[in-house]
């Protein structure tokens, strides 16, 4: 595992680099940015309490260093504590630390009695434990009881002492117990405050050897710290993936504590490099606005150790803004201040050097810049400096007036800024015109005002060229070079082109050859517009200006002609919605009007009319019709039957299918077989019979 | 006396939970958040914090961990995925471009963030959802017209964005003001990639470039091509969020706290704080499929006049089609009023194609003709809108012709030819007696 990740420590500080500098990259001493963000941070519940203990304490604690209005809470936190603290012997130490520091930090009225009770409870604590965490927690409550003006001695203080002593390790770093093997810079932090409060609680001075042992370990411990190439300092885990790892925030914050604490107690001073005291500040003050409640204690808490501390106080030097405009006069302002903000002892600051963002040395002409007593700031008239616009790193130096200072407060020396200055450029003798290729006389020179927009309309073919020129000054005249200088050229077709317009020492100058650009411009003719973009970080005027547009005429273009770039597809252009459909029909045929189709329907019937007519003219008769009843009954049923066959037409048409029809039709068919034939062989009999006689 | 009145509470809860729990979202709420750095854990707290004030169970793991794992025996483990680990190389444990992309594709949604130091894996995931991220690895987006006016900052990499996608759905109904502050690399979308959409594109005088070497060459990205933070969909409604910049989602770009408030150079209007705490909420709403993710139910058809769903429609006849949409609002389900809602009566292509309309509580319904052609026909819908989830279902309907006693029968112009069969069958009938009885 740890060949797959070669080198882990390394990564982290990389990585930490960049997750603690954005927007403020700048070092900037506590300010109510800070209060806000901690009262956001440790907004307390609905019910008013702030979960757990530990919690709770941090809470308290941050309001008190930062200032901040806690008295609505103090009666639900006071009473929270006072829980945990009337239960000593069924409380975990840990709870009756935090509780302990609770009622410290708001002053709750806590009985003599009960205090007797935890201070009985943490004295027996001490004397069996062997982990350091213990130690710690009960050392720690009982600092804190006693600071409440509760009387306490620790007796046995110098075995304690040792005891606690024990599990340091030659590194400087401390083990958490004597059992375990892993040592952690985090844990020597809780360990120098748990001596620290030793001293503070023994009945009699401490042995100045053990002492003196203890400050040689923390400048091995000192030795182990980690640094930004900016000077800023911090500790971390010698292995990262250590099971109690705590990250670089809670460790450095351990060490501070315990430090500063031994500081405070121990006699004499102890020998701890100035500007590693001032990078521990800077790099707490890095962090800018925490994220998370935890990271704003452990910010808060070790930047008021350090800002109150006996070893060092570092001074920080900070730039309220870091961009400085030529054009309103901006002076550089340099506040040298405590990292919470409050006045620095009196001191100078000096401008020693201005560095080129190329690291050339501009001026090295030592400055002293100026001090408002009212706003605590130093500061200095930029235009004397005669600084042009660009980015600089400046370096000043800051020595304190009174050399006893040198020893309470860590300053750093020199100190490094990046800033800008910016300004406005001059925009002048811009031009734009077509020349021929050969001759290079320039037939159309316009002028133009790139301060305005300029609608120019211009037209070449492809054996002429685009010239375009203008000059960019400085405020100092000096001519300008800055980062960005385009002329975009977009064809209606959305086809976009781009150069980079190239500066020399005396003007800005591009030309455009259409005939070797024409296989660049994929042979596409037509109206092409003119942009032109100049911009820098140094340069206040920064435009994008439309200069008009060119027909251009150019060649057909050739089979093997590379193809412009396919346009991106509209993605907007699938959603909404799609043209509505409807069914055309087919349309029914034509059909006669209503009126003609029933006057034929009478025409139709005219020839059957005129047969009725006829037969009656002929004078029909019925003298053939069978007398004798059977053969006349049998010439009924045949009739009967005919008609029947015909009804059944009749009905064939109205509502019968094919099929019943002709079931019924052969049932009629049989029967009309029958009497048919009785019928017409009767009949035939008859006049047979007559023919015969 | 006690146990009874206590089982009857219990019951009560019971059902108030099962009641509670009805409304199941179309998303689960586990996501993986991979972190290259613990850091970043409380530098985003505040994104992080909004997702879990959302009801999200966030699990942290560092990108290398050696155990880290997607899904387990076949099941996914996690329903949605935040990517802020920009220059991890390679992920830990079984996950690799695959295995993010197969999470994709199997219709989860991830987050993505990426910054100057984006390492190969990150862009490849990027460029694999549709998204190309620019190749030099030292460049930025830089701006010198629309950059964030800071007192410590000079170089204008820190822009302020404010060209945004216009889209309710994506960005809430609560207009961003405030510009966006974006610090990181640009990329483009791929012309031939027609899912993905600039949620925040850069301004026309944007470009991408290192801001420390002085150009030689015109910047590949330039203008308002680039887009700062992309959002794909892809046909499975799984939804990928791509931002050139994790500083976008910090606390401090979100933050309430900058001293001095969010400043546009050149514009005089001064904002408390800017857009990105309401910019990526919205986005991480859409994202993990709070807002825009429509379902369709009771898809319904039948004659007019009838209530039955029949097996087959006859051509010519006159149907009714209806369907429910409703939209899930991040706690519920609510019904979906739009007016572009169309169904197609399809078969090879459509032959009706209708605007159905809505009674605005998520009923959808429209009537039409049978077109006069038979065949196996579809009632297709097909609804895809910017930022919702696409809608597509379909129902197979057949369609046949008349049968031979549905024509119509007597017709007017056929009765000449009636008469005259029908007066011939009289006629017959007399003469039948006149031929044999006549004397």
């Amino acid at each position: 595992m740890a060949g797959r990740r070669p080198a882990p420590a390394a990564l982290l500080v990389l990585l930490l680099a960049a997750a603690f500098a954005p927007i403020s990259s700048a070092v900037r001493p506590v300010s109510d940015a800070h209060r806000s963000a901690a009262a956001e941070l440790f907004a307390p519940s609905a019910d008013g309490s702030f979960g757990d203990l530990e919690r709770t304490y941090e809470a308290v604690r941050t309001f008190q260093i930062l200032g901040l209005k806690y008295k609505s809470v103090t009666g639900e936190a006071c009473k929270f504590a006072a829980e945990k603290l009337a239960s000593p012997a069924s409380s975990a130490t840990k709870d009756l630390f935090h509780a302990a520091r609770i009622s410290g930090v708001l002053g709750c009225s806590v009985d003599a009695g009960v205090y007797d009770g935890v201070v009985a409870r943490l004295k027996a604590v001490i004397k069996d434990t062997n982990s350091l965490l213990e130690f710690y927690y009960s050392v720690g409550g009982l600092l804190s009881i006693k600071e409440q003006g509760h009387n306490i001695v620790l007796s046995d203080a110098e075995s304690t002492f040792h005891a606690i002593k024990a599990l340091s390790q030659s590194d400087g770093r401390w083990r958490y117990d004597t059992n375990s093997a892993e040592s952690s810079t985090f844990a020597a932090g809780i360990a120098l405050e748990a001596l620290a409060g030793v001293v503070a609680l023994a009945d009699a001075e401490v042995d100045p050897s053990m002492v003196g042992v203890v400050k040689n370990d923390i400048v091995k411990l000192f030795d182990t710290i980690k640094s930004y190439d900016d000077g800023t300092f911090y500790f971390d885990e010698k292995h990262v993936d250590a099971t109690e790892y705590k990250g670089p925030i809670m460790t450095s914050a351990s060490v501070v504590r315990g430090v500063t604490s031994f500081a405070t107690v121990a006699p004499g001073k102890l020998n701890i490099p100035s500007e590693k005291v001032l990078g521990l500040g800077k790099f707490f003050l890095g962090i800018g606005l925490p994220g998370s409640a935890k990271d704003c204690f452990n910010q808060i808490e070790s930047l008021s150790f350090l800002e109150n501390n006996r070893v060092f106080t570092p001074l920080i030097l900070s730039l309220p803004s870091k961009v400085f405009s030529l054009t309103s006069k901006d002076q550089l302002k340099v506040e040298v201040t405590t990292v919470f903000g409050s006045a620095a002892p009196p001191l100078k600051v000096n401008l020693v050097q201005v560095l080129g963002s190329d690291s050339k040395v501009i001026t090295s002409e030592n400055k002293e810049l100026q001090f408002d007593l009212d706003n605590n700031v130093h500061y200095l008239d930029i235009a004397p400096l005669k600084i042009d616009v660009g980015k600089y790193s400046l370096v000043f130096e800051i020595s304190l007036k009174e050399p006893e200072h040198e020893s309470v407060y860590a300053t750093g020396g020199r100190n490094t800024e990046n800033v800008f200055i910016t300004g406005l450029i001059k925009v002048d003798k811009a031009e734009i015109g077509i020349s021929d290729n050969d001759a290079g006389t320039v037939e159309s020179v316009q002028k133009l005002d790139l301060l305005k927009d300029t609608k120019v309309s211009l037209s070449a073919n492809h054996l002429q060229k685009l010239r375009l020129s203008f000059q960019l000054t400085t405020p100092l005249g000096h001519t300008f070079k800055p980062h960005q200088v385009f002329l975009k050229l977009k064809h209606e077709s959305n086809v976009e082109h781009l150069f980079v317009v190239p500066g020399s020492a005396r003007q800005f100058k591009i030309v455009l050859d259409f005939l070797g650009l024409v296989e660049k411009f994929y042979y596409l003719s037509g109206r092409y517009d003119l942009e032109l973009a100049v911009g820098d970080a140094a340069m206040e005027n920064s435009f994008l200006r439309p200069l008009g547009h060119l027909e251009l005429d150019l060649p057909e273009a050739p089979e093997k002609a590379p193809r412009p770039p396919a346009q991106a597809v509209d993605p907007f252009s699938k959603f909404g919605p799609k043209a509505e459909i409807s069914h055309i029909f087919r349309s029914p045929e034509k059909r006669p009007p209503k009126e003609l189709s029933l006057a034929f329907t009478g025409l139709t019937l005219l020839p059957f009319i005129g047969f009725l007519i006829g037969l009656v003219c002929l004078g029909v008769n019925l003298k053939n019709f069978p007398s004798l009843p059977g053969p006349a009954a049998f010439a009924s049923l045949f009739h009967a039957g005919i008609g029947a066959v015909l009804l059944l037409y009749v009905l064939f048409w109205l509502k019968l299918d094919l099929f019943t029809t002709l079931k019924y039709l052969g049932f009629l068919g049989i029967f009309l077989v029958f009497v048919g034939h009785r019928t017409l062989s009767y009949l035939s009999s008859v006049s047979t019979k007559q023919k015969t006689a | 006396m006690a146990t009874p009145r206590r089982v009857l509470l219990l019951l009560l809860a019971l059902a108030a939970a099962a009641l509670a729990g009805a409304e199941e979202g179309p998303r689960g709420r586990r996501l993986l958040v991979l972190l290259d750095d613990l850091a970043v854990r409380s530098s985003h707290s505040a994104f992080f914090g909004s997702l879990q004030a959302r009801g999200f169970d966030l699990d942290f793991r560092l990108a290398d961990d050696p155990k880290l794992s997607l899904h387990r025996y076949g099941q996914y483990l996690y329903d949605g995925l935040v990517l802020f680990a920009p220059s991890t190389p390679r992920f830990g444990g079984s996950v690799d471009q695959n295995a993010v992309l197969e999470f994709i594709d199997a219709g989860h949604d991830v987050i993505l963030a990426a910054d100057s130091s984006a390492s190969d894996l990150i862009r490849g995931i990027a460029t694999e959802c549709g998204v190309d991220f620019d190749e030099d690895p030292e460049a930025m987006v830089i701006d010198h017209i629309n950059y964030a006016v800071t007192d410590v900052d000079g170089d204008h990499t820190l822009i302020a964005g404010d060209d945004l996608i216009q889209s309710d759905v994506i960005l809430g109904s609560k207009k961003i003001e405030a510009p966006v502050l974006f610090r990181g690399i640009g990329h483009t979308a791929n012309p031939s990639n027609s899912l993905v959409l600039k949620v925040l594109s850069a301004s026309p005088s944007a470009y991408s470039a290192n801001p420390k070497t002085k150009l030689a060459s015109p910047p590949s990205l330039t203008g308002s091509a680039i887009s700062l933070v992309s959002v794909m969909q892809a046909r499975n409604n799984a939804r990928v969020l791509i931002s050139g910049s994790l500083d976008l989602f910090s606390n401090l770009f979100s933050n309430r706290f900058l001293k001095s408030g969010v400043q546009k150079a050149g514009s005089k209007k001064r904002h408390e704080r800017a857009g990105n705490e309401q910019f990526v909420t919205e986005t991480s709403k859409w994202v993990f499929h709070e807002r825009g993710h429509l379902k369709a139910i009771n898809v319904k058809h039948h004659k007019v006049g009838e209530t039955n769903e029949p097996g087959m429609y006859r051509i010519n006849d006159d149907l009714e089609y209806s369907v429910e949409i409703y939209e899930w609002s991040g706690t519920s389900w609510k019904p979906y009023v739009a007016d572009d809602v169309q169904l197609q009566f399809f078969m090879m292509s459509p032959y009706v194609l209708k605007t159905m309309s809505t009674d605005k509580k998520g009923l959808y319904s429209t009537s039409f003709k049978v077109p006069d052609v038979y065949g196996v026909f579809q009632f297709k819908v097909e609804y895809q809108r910017l930022g919702y989830t696409g809608l597509s279902f379909t129902k197979q309907i057949p369609v046949r012709p008349y049968r031979h006693n549905e024509y119509e029968r007597f017709i007017t112009s056929a009765y000449p030819y009636y008469t005259a069969s029908f007066s011939t069958m009289g006629a017959f009938f007399i003469f039948s007696f006149v031929y044999l009885y006549h004397k």
